[in-house]
């Protein structure tokens, strides 16, 4: 796989003409993936034109993991999880200390040099004590735009958790609704609920296929679909996201070599995207990513909001039962478990071994990786952590690190039966 | 056997508060008992965050405090095995050190006991001889209480004990609101929010007393609680009765006085002993202000140090700054934390005081507020700078550093200086750093005085 | 008599090693150069083939390794140096279970089991803290030539504390001591003793094992092996070569793919399957089109994963 430029416009076209027969329905296809593609890469684009199509509405950046777009949504506002934009830091190193995690820098960064200029308001929900921090700097350097900080109950199994979860959503709805000056519906929550239940369900089956063996998109585009979710009004991702899968299928060509690359599962990254070099960097290594714990991946669609019934309650839950479907270390909770999660996930998927990307400076992460290293060797998983950095990617030493795993894994397969 | 070289290479300025080798009898009498309490019969509770050892006294505990544990062996520069047990077990160096040294205390703790029982074997990268040092002796919890304001990592802290032993042991978690302000009526102990915050920790301070009985199957002591909140509010007040008469000039104590005060406000029991030892350090105090005994030779300089404290560095860091001639006289970590604010707690009722005062974690703040009660400070000990610990492990405290440092500049017309250091591991410490901009940072303050400027924050 | 090679194409140096079918070393070299040179490559493979008089047609394989191990031209294939250390350093002394390799720029920890292949690593090639470049600076530093550094680290008694982890803030640290007049034995060893924690350290990620092998261009400083040794409380191994065990372990390599399809370090063209056992019903389960029932074997087949862009 060394070589293929996976990344590049021309190159995907190519391979969709060696698939499909009917060459408009092919340009639409190629169009629809790089459209998602662009408002991955490039959010301004998308919400300036979004902007343009619904003048007077707010458009509001929010932060990770736990808030709830469905509320946004139902608000009439455009809710975009703010990316890091893996530009170098430069006057955000003024702002916070150079041992806060890359993705906190950044968006210091991007409020200290005015590329937080899109968003009307801010809104996070989550604990995590350096997104408080770059909150707390955004805060100060935008004086003028709001940050609305609404912190979810962590600790998981409290009796009185749940109760304290629905009010806090209903503290998010009445901020919307100053923010925006009416009143958020029921109905128009349930309509959020359903549409972004609906774009999640697409998302997830790539997920799912990718797992049972037949990937339609590498995980560059994966992560591209993943991201632009984020960004984008759930029903216009939805249909770009269909028109971009109606030309592809999963079907392998027989004319297409066997691929023995060591199966892999990317675990970690909770709350920004790792970065595209490293994603190739993988695959080019001898391994291919068959599943993965990402925030910009499985964690993202991992959980539906139930329809039917009070809605804002369904909210609540939907934020409870997440934890349950992939435990995050950033929540306490005693009977949820990452460790045992990540085991059950390669089983499913058939992981031959597990790669940690741990961003620099992650405590949740570098808290927890070491009950996940004794769950994988005790159930004698080849395993590798890779500490990600925001800059200076020393794509040789991943790749040496890669390799040595797939040499060790690849000595170990079992024998044909 | 090799000796550590004494590194006397200045004259030694700093002139520390003698009561507190008092207190560092008291401490260490603590831990001792600490250590002896399963033989004792006790129950042990291991707990992080705000002081919640009245509770665990009236319940009839013996407990630990994790950081604490973790900052006297970096006080004492043992904090070694417990970190290299921690690396061994899978924690990376970056990661906070406090949580990091006391994980690996629990590590060694379990191989300890598995060594014991005969079922372990010794195969760790800390030697055996280490295992009889200060890092091994902490007795296994029965239980765990989680009591983290502010830092998510002081809140997953507890969580990952409970799984490193094995998810056997039951555990208890409070949860703060973090002071962000969202509503227009938020200040410091006002507004909607404090008081709904308020509430809602009072609230889970009955669950927990609560659950304490179930697990020590006795009724809990409210009156003893009483009692030794009593003892506590008194020796808080001495203390901030200490802390005000630091303002004068020359200041007859420094902030690494205060210091080596932490231990006792912070966990020592509720008892007469306890405001004995502020009243005496509160009298040390006066005697220097009536004798003019300062608690630096020739004073020149008042500053602030913002941040945690750098406990490997403590004798190291009062002498540095004397040599200079510079009293360190105020800090977020010793004025805004520690029951500072003693005025809350109504001992007939003191479980909303005691709430409140586990709100009022310095690194629950956001900026404002923290802007707020820095610069109030600033003026209130007319400092000439401030001091940034720049904390590599320590996220929590060093993220409104930069903005503080502005804000005093623009504010106060005070500069700041920023050094690298870190809570509990020494290899994070470098020197040469505080000692060119301190060197830089003074000079500075020198220019400007012989240009007839007034340098305090306090100018009229 | 089949001759296999092996290149090691590190980033300061370049080895090469000769083997024949025993596994034997019939000839070594290794070259000092700039970063990645393949002129010192060529040089190091060009001495090793000299001094076994062979012929680049002579040899039955090649394999090479090292940061630079794509640019071997005759290779005809590659492994990672930690598969290829382990496997020299193993051959070389026999039941090794922990191989500490410090080279120039970086330092490797390697776990290996009875076979003496990897089961675990960790790698800092990242910092020079505790890689060869620390050893370096500490030369200059003291103005002593660096094949002299360890006798005179081993002459020295008190510990200076030399504790930043960074070997440019250490580099101040060592001068200050200098002007405090303190004697070089001690500031050698002192920083010798700093080093020792940090490789502890390294290892504490992957585990302590003995034997302990330690390999490396640093594996030549009797102080380096002293004060690890210390640190690690247990005797520490340096092998007659330390320094070429990764071209050793890619010779060896060389040969034994050479050999059939059978080959020890497993075949890449091998089929797989996987087997699903447990409930298709815990939390987070998403399979496409699972009923939930428990699976047998699920055949992969030789096709895994086929990329339809």
């Amino acid at each position: 796989m060394q070589g293929w430029p996976v990344t590049s416009a021309p190159f995907v076209i190519l391979h969709l003409l060696q698939l499909s027969s009917s060459s408009r329905r092919l340009f639409n296809v190629a169009t629809a993936l790089e459209k998602l593609t662009t408002v991955a890469r490039d959010p301004r684009g998308y919400v300036e034109d979004w902007r343009a199509r619904h003048p007077g509405r707010l458009v509001l950046g929010v932060l990770p993991m736990n808030f709830p777009r469905e509320l946004a949504l139902a608000a009439g506002t455009l809710p975009v999880v703010v990316q890091d934009d893996q530009k170098p830091v430069t006057e955000g190193r003024s702002l916070l200390a150079e041992f806060y995690c890359g993705y906190t820098r950044n968006l210091a960064d991007q409020a200290a040099t005015g590329r937080f200029g899109l968003y009307d308001a801010v809104l996070m929900a989550d604990h995590c004590i350096q997104l408080i921090g770059a909150a707390d700097v955004v805060r100060a350097i935008l004086p003028d735009t709001p940050v609305f900080f609404g912190m979810l109950n962590s600790s998981m199994n409290d009796s009185w958790g749940p109760a304290r979860v629905v009010a806090m959503m209903g503290e998010f709805r009445t901020e919307l609704e100053r923010l925006t000056g009416e009143p958020v519906t029921n109905q128009a929550l349930g309509a959020a609920i359903a549409a972004h239940n609906r774009d999640r369900r697409m998302v997830r089956r790539l997920f799912d296929d990718r797992a049972a063996g037949s990937a339609v998109l590498s995980p560059v585009r994966l992560q591209d679909v993943v991201t632009s979710a984020m960004i984008m009004d759930p029903a216009e991702h939805a249909g770009l996201l269909a028109e971009a899968l109606a030309g592809a299928t999963a079907a392998p060509p027989a004319t297409a070599p066997p691929d023995h690359r060591v199966r892999v599962h990317l675990s970690g990254h909770l709350c920004h995207a790792p970065r595209r070099e490293l994603l190739e960097a993988i695959e080019a290594s001898g391994a291919v990513i068959v599943d993965d714990d990402l925030y910009h991946g499985r964690r993202h669609v991992s959980t539906d909001v139930e329809e039917g019934g009070d809605p804002l309650e369904a909210v609540a839950r939907w934020y409870q039962q997440r934890n349950v479907n992939i435990p995050c270390p950033t929540r306490v909770q005693q009977d949820a478990d990452w460790d045992s999660w990540l085991l059950d996930a390669v089983r499913r998927s058939g992981a031959e071994a597990v790669i940690h990307l741990v961003p620099k400076f992650c405590e949740p992460h570098m808290l927890y990786y070491p009950e996940l290293r004794k769950a994988l060797d005790e159930a004698g998983i080849p395993h590798l952590q890779i500490e990600t950095e925001h800059e200076g990617i020393p794509l040789e030493s991943f790749r040496t690190r890669i390799e040595a795993l797939v040499e060790r894994v690849r000595r170990t397969r079992a024998v044909p039966a | 056997m090799t000796q550590t070289a004494e590194r006397n290479v200045f004259a030694d300025r700093s002139n520390r508060l003698t009561v507190t080798r008092a207190g560092g009898q008291l401490v260490a009498d603590y831990w001792d008992n600490l250590f002896a309490a399963r033989e004792q019969g006790k129950q042990i509770v291991w707990y992080n965050g705000g002081a919640l050892n009245p509770i665990f006294q009236a319940a009839g505990l013996a407990w630990c405090h994790g950081e604490a544990f973790a900052a006297r062996l970096a006080a004492q520069r043992l904090e070694g095995p417990a970190q290299l047990a921690g690396a061994e077990y899978g924690y990376n160096a970056e990661l906070c050190s406090y949580s990091r040294t006391h994980l690996g205390c629990s590590v060694l703790t379990l191989q300890g006991a598995s060594l014991e029982s005969g079922e372990g074997e010794h195969t760790g990268v800390v030697g055996m001889q280490d295992r009889r040092e200060l890092a091994s002796r902490l007795p296994s919890p029965d239980f765990f209480v989680n009591n983290y304001a502010g830092c998510s990592t002081g809140q997953q802290w507890d969580g990952i004990s409970y799984r490193v032993f094995g998810k056997q042991l039951p555990i208890f978690n409070i949860s703060h609101p973090f002071l962000w302000g969202n509503k227009p009526d938020a200040g410091y102990l006002t507004g909607e929010e404090w008081e709904e915050a308020s509430n809602f920790v009072e609230g889970q301070l009955h669950e927990l007393i609560a659950w304490l009985e179930e697990q020590t199957g006795r009724p809990f002591g409210w009156d003893d609680l009483s009692q030794s909140m009593e003892y506590i509010k008194r020796a808080a007040e001495l203390r901030r009765e200490g802390l005000d008469l630091c303002k004068a000039k020359p200041a007859p104590a420094t902030f690494w006085d205060w210091i080596a005060c932490v231990a006792p406000i912070n966990f020592l029991p509720g008892a007469q002993a306890l405001v004995d030892y502020f009243a005496g350090v509160r009298d040390e105090i006066r005697e220097r202000l009536d004798a003019g005994v300062s608690g630096v030779e020739g004073e020149k300089y008042r500053l602030y140090f913002d941040g945690i404290m750098n406990w490997n560095k403590l004798g190291f860091l009062s002498r540095k700054f004397a040599e200079h001639g510079a009293a360190v006289l105020a800090g977020r970590y010793i004025h805004n934390a520690f029951w500072q604010e003693p005025h809350l707690i109504d001992v007939e009722n003191p479980l909303r005081g005691m709430a409140q005062h586990y709100l009022l974690c310095p690194t629950n703040h956001g900026t404002r507020t923290l802007d707020y009660l820095t610069m109030r400070d600033c003026r209130e000990y007319d400092v000439d700078g401030i001091v940034f610990h720049s904390t590599r492990t320590c996220r929590a405290f060093t993220g409104p550093q930069r903005l503080l440092a502005r804000s005093a500049q623009n504010t106060l017309g005070i500069p700041s200086i920023f050094f690298e250091g870190d809570v509990a591991d020494a290899s994070f410490y470098k020197e040469e750093i505080l000692e060119s901009r301190l060197a830089a940072m003074l000079e500075q303050i020198d220019v400007r005085r012989q240009r007839g400027e007034y340098t305090g924050a306090a100018r009229p | 008599m089949k001759h296999y090679l092996g290149v090691d194409l590190g980033s300061t140096t370049s080895k090469a090693v000769v083997v024949d079918d025993t596994g034997t070393i019939e000839a070594s070299s290794i070259v000092q150069m700039g970063a990645v040179s393949r002129a010192g490559m060529q040089r190091a493979v060009d001495e090793a083939l000299a001094e076994a008089g062979l012929r680049p047609g002579d040899l039955s394989g090649t394999v090479s390794t090292g940061y630079g191990r794509r640019l071997v031209p005759l290779a005809q294939r590659s492994f990672t140096e930690i598969t290829c250390h382990a496997r020299g350093t193993s051959a070389m002394v026999p039941g090794a279970r922990l191989v500490i390799d410090i080279g120039g720029q970086d330092s490797k920890a390697i776990t290996v089991d009875a076979d003496g292949l990897v089961e675990d690593f960790a790698m800092n090639d990242r910092c020079a803290s505790g890689t060869g470049r620390f050893y370096e600076v500490l030369a200059r530093a003291i103005e002593c030539d660096i094949g002299e550094l360890g006798t005179l680290a081993l002459r020295g008694s008190t510990d200076l504390e030399v504790s930043s982890m960074c070997a440019t803030f250490a580099e101040t640290e060592i001068i200050s001591l200098l002007a405090q007049d303190l004697a070089i034995e001690d500031i050698a060893a002192s920083v010798h003793r700093a080093i020792a924690a940090r490789t502890l350290a390294l290892v504490a990620q992957v585990g302590k094992r003995a034997p302990v092998v330690l390999t490396g261009g640093v594996a030549r400083n009797p102080a380096a092996r002293h004060f690890l040794s210390v640190a690690l409380d247990h005797e520490v191994t340096v092998p007659e070569h330390p320094q070429i065990t990764g071209a050793y372990g890619a010779a060896l390599l060389a040969s034994t793919h050479a050999s059939g399809p059978a080959a020890a370090e497993g075949d890449a063209d091998r089929p797989s399957q996987v087997s699903h056992t447990g409930p298709h019903t815990g939390p987070g389960h998403s399979c496409a089109e699972c009923d939930g029932r428990p699976s047998a074997i699920v055949e992969l087949g030789p096709v895994i994963g086929v990329r339809n862009w």
